[in-house]
C-alpha cells in the first residue's frame, strides 16, 4: 500500500472503485425504487428524466461512498502509531474543481428539466375537455355539462383538466400519469395529460385535507376513442332523456 | 425545599392562572355587552393563551430583572448555583449562566425528540398494514400534525443547546452576549410547548404546514398552534440575535473571523437566517389566527384573498428553516472530523463560506415546495434553478470532508462514528434534492413519500446524527465523566443501518404512488412491505435513542473521568477542566496560530494569559 496520501496509486484504486460501484447503484436504484407503468405521454418524459437523475445520484453516492470507505480502510489509525496526519491544509485548484464541475452538471440538468417541463405541460388544439371538482372528501367530473362520479379519458387524445374546489386545497394525482395539479379555492388550475395505455386507475388527492382525505379517491377509466363517445353518449341521455327523444343531432 | 423554589413549577402555574384570566376575561367582557351566547372558544382560548404565556415567563421570573430596572433596582448578576439550595435546582429555574442554559436546551430538545418521535411510532404502527387498525382518521391526523412540529421544536431547541452551550466557550468568551434575553429567549419555549401539547386535545388535522383553508375551518386547536410556534419563533429571532452579537463582538484577540472554530461560522450562518426569515411564519400564523378570530379574509376567495399567499410566506420562512437545522449540524461534522482525523479542515475558508452561500440561496429557492400550487406557472423555472444551486456549495462541504479524512490517522469513538453516519444519511437526504428541484419529475414526486423519505434524511443526516455526535463529544467536558463506548457504539450500529432501511424504504413506496400524509393506503399499490420495513426501522431507531438515553444517565453517575481534553482537541474548550468551571476560562485568552493545525509539530491555537496556560 503506498505511503503517502497524495499518491496517485490510491486515486487509481479509488476511481476504479467508484466506477464498479456506480453501475451496482445505477442498476440497484431502479430496482429499489420502481415506478408504476406508464400510462401517459407525461410517464415517459418524465420517467427518462427520474432515469438521469438516478444514474447521476448512482455515480455522486458512490463517489463520496467510496471515498470514505476507502479512508476508513486505509488511514485509519494503526495499533502503536501515535502520529498525526499529514498537514495539507486545502487545495486551491481542487475546489475551484468542485465548484465548478457541479455547477455545470446544475446547468445542464436545469437546461434538461426546463425542456422536460415545456413537453409535459404543452397545450394541443383539440384537447378532451373535462371539468374536474375536488371536494372534502370525493370527485366529480363534468364532460359539457354532463355530471359523472368516475372520469372516463379516451387513449391518444390530449386531456385538459379544468379544476375546482371550494372548500379546502386538493391535489389531483394518478400515479400511472406521473403529473400533479393542486386544486385551488377561488381559482381554476389546469392540468394536462396524454393516456397511452387504455386500463383502470385510481385518482387520488395528494393534498391533506383533513379527515377522510387517505380515502379521498375516484375511478378513472382510459378507453378507446369509439368508447369514450359511446360512454359520454349514453350518460348524457341518462341525465337528460329529453334530449335523445329530440332527435340525432344530439349525438 | 420547596416546590415552589423551582422556577419551572411558578412558571406553570402562572400559566394556568395567565390562561384562567384569558378565559375569565373575554367570558366577563362577553356578558357584559350582552353577548349570545357567553361562551365563544375561539376568542377565548386565544386570549388564554397569549395571557398564558405572559404568565409563565413572569412566573418562572425570566422578566424579573427587567420588572427592576423599569424602578431603578439595581440586579448584580448572581454566578453559581442558588444559595442555600440543592445545585439541580438552578436547571429548572432561570439562570444567566450560558452553559446551564445550554443543559437546558439541549435536554428540552432531547425531552421533544422523544415526544416527536413517540408520536411518529403510534403513527407509524398504524401504517404497517392497509386497513385502519387502532387509530381514526382524526387521531392518524393529529398525530402527523403534532409529530410534525414536536419534531421541529426539538431541532430548534437542540440547536440551541449546542449553540449556547458552545459558542462562548469555543471563543473564549465568559458567556453570551446578552446573558438576560439568553435566559429569556429559552424560557419562551416552555410555555411554547405546553401550547403545543394542549392543542392536542382539541385535535387538528393540517400537518405542520397548516394551508388554509383547512386551517380555517378546523379545531381551535390551531390557535394553540399558532401561538406556540409564534411564541417558539420569537424565542429564534432574540436567540439568534444574542448569537450573532457574541460572535462579532466577543471574539479574543487575535481570533479573526477565519480563524474562528468552524462551528461558529455555522452558527453565525444559522442565525442570520433565524433573525430575517422567522418574521415570515410568526405573521402568516397570526394572519390565519386573525383570518378565524376577526373574519378577516387574508386567504379567503371570496374576501378576495387568496390560499397560495399563506404558502408564499410559509415557505419564505420555512424553506431556509431547513438551513437553519442542518448548518449547524454540519458545522459539528467539520469540527469533529480533524480531530479524530488527526488533520486540518481541509478547505477551511471554502467551508466556512459554503455555509453563508447555503444560506443565501436559501432565501431564493422557496417556491420550490409549491410547483403543483397552482402559482403563476413562469415561476417555476427560476425556483427550479435556484433550488438546483444549492447542490453546489453543499458539494463543497462533502468533497471538503472527504479532504479532511484522506490521509489522516483515522479512529473511531462514538462521536465519530455519528460524523461518519451524518455524512452518508445527508448524502442520501442531499441526492434525492435535485429529482424533486427539477418540476417536471417533482410533479409525480410532489406530497409522496419519497418527500418523506428526502426531508428525513436531510434533517437526521444535518441535524439528529449530528447532534448525537455533538452529544457524545461533548459529554466528558459536560459532566466530567466518559459515556460508555460498547452502548454509544450499540446505538450507532442500530441506529444507522435502521435509518437507511427507512430511507429507502420511505423513497421506494413513495415513487410507486404512496401519499403522504395519509391514515390508510391502497393495498393494490403494493407498499404493504414497504411500510412494514420502515416501521420495523421506526421502532429500531427509537429503540436505540433509548439506549443512548440511558447511557447519558447511567454514566454521568459511574463514567470513568475524563480528565480536561480526552479528544486531544486544540478548541479552546478542551484546554479548560472538565466539567468546565463556573467562568470557564480563569483567564483571558488570546489566539495565536490556526484553530485545525492538527499534524503541524510545535503549533498552537491559543494561548492563556498568565503561566499557568503557556505551554
Amino acid at each position: 500500500m503506498p505511503k503517502s496520501a497524495t499518491d496517485k496509486r490510491h486515486f487509481i484504486i479509488a476511481a476504479a472503485l467508484v466506477a464498479v460501484t456506480t453501475v451496482l447503484m445505477d442498476i440497484l436504484l431502479k430496482a429499489v425504487l420502481p415506478l408504476p407503468i406508464q400510462a401517459s405521454l407525461e410517464a415517459l418524459t418524465i420517467d427518462a428524466l427520474i432515469g438521469w437523475h438516478l444514474s447521476l445520484i448512482a455515480f455522486l453516492f458512490s463517489l463520496i461512498v467510496v471515498f470514505m470507505l476507502y479512508s476508513i480502510v486505509v488511514f485509519r489509525k494503526r495499533p502503536g502509531d501515535n502520529s498525526d496526519g499529514e498537514h495539507f491544509e486545502g487545495n486551491t485548484t481542487l475546489e475551484i474543481i468542485w465548484t465548478v464541475v457541479p455547477l455545470i452538471a446544475v446547468i445542464i440538468f436545469a437546461f434538461y428539466g426546463i425542456n422536460t417541463l415545456a413537453e409535459v405541460t404543452r397545450s394541443e388544439p383539440n384537447e378532451v375537455v373535462v371539468k374536474v371538482n375536488g371536494f372534502q372528501w370525493g370527485w366529480s367530473f363534468e364532460y359539457d355539462g354532463v355530471l359523472s362520479p368516475e372520469m372516463v379519458i379516451p387513449v391518444d387524445q390530449r386531456v385538459r383538466l379544468e379544476m375546482n374546489t371550494r372548500d379546502v386545497i386538493h391535489s389531483f394525482w394518478i400515479p400511472e400519469m406521473r403529473v400533479k395539479q393542486d386544486l385551488v379555492p377561488g381559482q381554476e388550475t389546469i392540468l394536462r395529460f396524454t393516456p397511452i395505455v387504455t386500463g383502470e386507475y385510481t385518482l387520488a388527492c395528494a393534498e391533506l385535507c383533513g379527515r377522510s382525505h387517505w380515502s379521498m379517491l375516484a375511478p378513472v377509466r382510459v378507453v378507446s376513442a369509439s368508447e369514450f363517445d359511446q360512454w359520454l353518449a349514453q350518460r348524457r341521455a341518462e341525465q337528460n332523456p329529453a334530449l335523445v327523444q329530440a332527435g340525432p343531432d344530439t349525438e | 425545599m420547596s416546590l415552589m423554589s423551582l422556577g419551572l413549577v411558578r412558571g406553570l402555574i402562572g400559566q394556568a392562572l395567565g390562561t384562567l384570566a384569558g378565559l375569565f376575561l373575554v367570558t366577563l367582557i362577553r356578558v357584559l355587552a350582552g353577548m349570545d351566547p357567553i361562551w365563544a372558544e375561539e376568542p377565548a382560548w386565544v386570549t388564554g393563551a397569549v395571557l398564558g404565556v405572559i404568565g409563565f415567563l413572569i412566573g418562572v421570573g425570566a422578566l424579573t430583572d427587567w420588572a427592576k430596572w423599569t424602578v431603578g433596582i439595581p440586579t448584580p448578576l448572581h454566578h453559581g448555583p442558588p444559595v442555600g439550595k440543592p445545585a439541580w435546582v438552578r436547571y429548572f429555574s432561570v439562570d444567566y449562566n450560558h452553559k446551564v442554559i445550554g443543559i437546558q436546551y439541549g435536554v428540552t430538545g432531547l425531552l421533544m425528540l422523544m415526544i416527536g418521535g413517540a408520536f411518529a411510532v403510534i403513527f407509524r404502527t398504524e401504517l404497517s398494514r392497509t386497513g385502519l387498525q387502532f387509530l381514526s382518521a382524526d387521531t392518524y391526523n393529529t398525530l402527523l400534525s403534532m409529530h410534525g412540529w414536536a419534531a421541529l421544536m426539538a431541532i430548534l431547541l437542540g440547536i440551541g443547546g449546542m449553540a449556547n452551550y458552545l459558542v462562548p466557550l469555543m471563543l473564549g468568551a465568559e458567556d453570551m452576549a446578552f446573558p438576560r434575553l439568553n435566559a429569556f429567549a429559552y424560557w419562551l419555549n416552555v410555555p411554547s410547548i405546553v401550547l403545543l401539547m394542549t392543542s392536542l386535545f382539541f385535535g387538528w388535522d393540517g400537518g405542520w404546514t397548516v394551508y388554509p383553508p383547512l386551517s380555517v375551518i378546523g379545531s381551535v386547536g390551531y390557535q394553540f398552534v399558532f401561538y406556540s410556534i409564534f411564541t417558539l419563533g420569537l424565542s429564534s429571532v432574540l436567540g439568534s440575535l444574542n448569537l450573532i452579537a457574541t460572535i462579532l463582538r466577543m471574539r479574543p484577540p487575535g481570533m479573526t473571523l477565519f480563524r474562528m472554530p468552524i462551528f461558529c461560522w455555522a452558527i453565525l450562518a444559522t442565525s442570520m437566517i433565524q433573525l430575517t426569515a422567522t418574521q415570515l411564519i410568526g405573521l402568516a400564523f397570526l394572519m390565519v389566527s386573525f383570518e378565524r378570530l376577526l373574519g378577516m379574509g387574508f386567504f379567503d376567495f371570496e374576501k378576495g384573498g387568496t390560499p397560495i399567499l399563506f404558502q408564499h410566506l410559509f415557505w419564505f420562512y420555512s424553506h431556509p428553516a431547513v438551513y437553519i437545522f442542518v448548518l449547524p449540524g454540519l458545522g459539528i461534522i467539520s469540527e469533529i472530523l480533524p480531530v479524530f482525523a488527526r488533520k486540518p479542515l481541509f478547505g477551511y475558508r471554502w467551508i466556512a463560506l459554503s455555509s453563508l452561500a447555503i444560506a443565501l440561496v436559501g432565501f431564493l429557492v422557496w417556491g420550490h415546495h409549491m410547483f403543483t400550487s397552482g402559482y403563476a406557472e413562469y415561476l417555476r423555472v427560476p425556483f427550479m434553478l435556484a433550488t438546483l444551486l444549492v447542490a453546489v456549495p453543499t458539494g463543497v462541504k462533502f468533497f471538503s470532508w472527504l479532504g479532511t479524512i484522506w490521509g489522516g490517522r483515522l479512529t473511531f469513538p462514538t462521536p465519530m462514528l455519528f460524523v461518519l453516519g451524518a455524512i452518508s444519511v445527508f448524502l442520501i437526504g442531499g441526492l434525492s434534492g435535485p429529482i424533486l428541484a427539477t418540476v417536471a419529475s417533482d410533479l409525480h414526486l410532489h406530497d409522496s413519500y419519497f418527500v418523506v423519505g428526502h426531508f428525513h434524511a436531510t434533517i437526521f443526516g444535518g441535524f439528529t446524527f449530528p447532534f448525537f455526535a455533538a452529544i457524545y463529544y461533548w459529554y466528558p467536558k459536560i459532566t466530567g465523566r466518559m459515556y460508555n463506548e460498547a452502548m454509544g457504539k450499540l446505538h450507532f450500529w442500530i441506529m444507522t443501518p435502521a435509518f437507511w432501511m427507512m430511507s429507502i424504504g420511505q423513497m421506494s413506496v413513495g415513487v410507486m404512488g404512496m401519499r403522504r400524509r395519509i391514515a390508510d393506503y391502497d393495498p393494490a399499490l403494493g407498499v404493504e412491505f414497504g411500510h412494514i420495513l420502515v416501521t420495523i426501522a421506526g421502532f429500531a431507531i427509537a429503540f436505540s435513542i433509548l439506549i443512548m438515553i440511558y447511557n447519558l444517565l447511567h454514566s454521568a453517575e459511574v463514567g470513568k473521568v475524563a480528565g480536561a481534553n480526552p479528544w486531544r482537541s486544540r478548541s479552546p474548550e478542551w484546554q479548560i477542566p472538565s466539567p468546565v468551571p463556573e467562568h470557564s476560562f480563569a483567564a483571558p485568552i488570546a489566539v495565536v496560530g490556526e484553530p485545525y493545525d492538527y499534524g503541524l509539530p510545535n503549533s498552537t491555537y491559543i494561548r492563556m494569559a498568565g503561566a499557568a496556560g503557556d505551554d
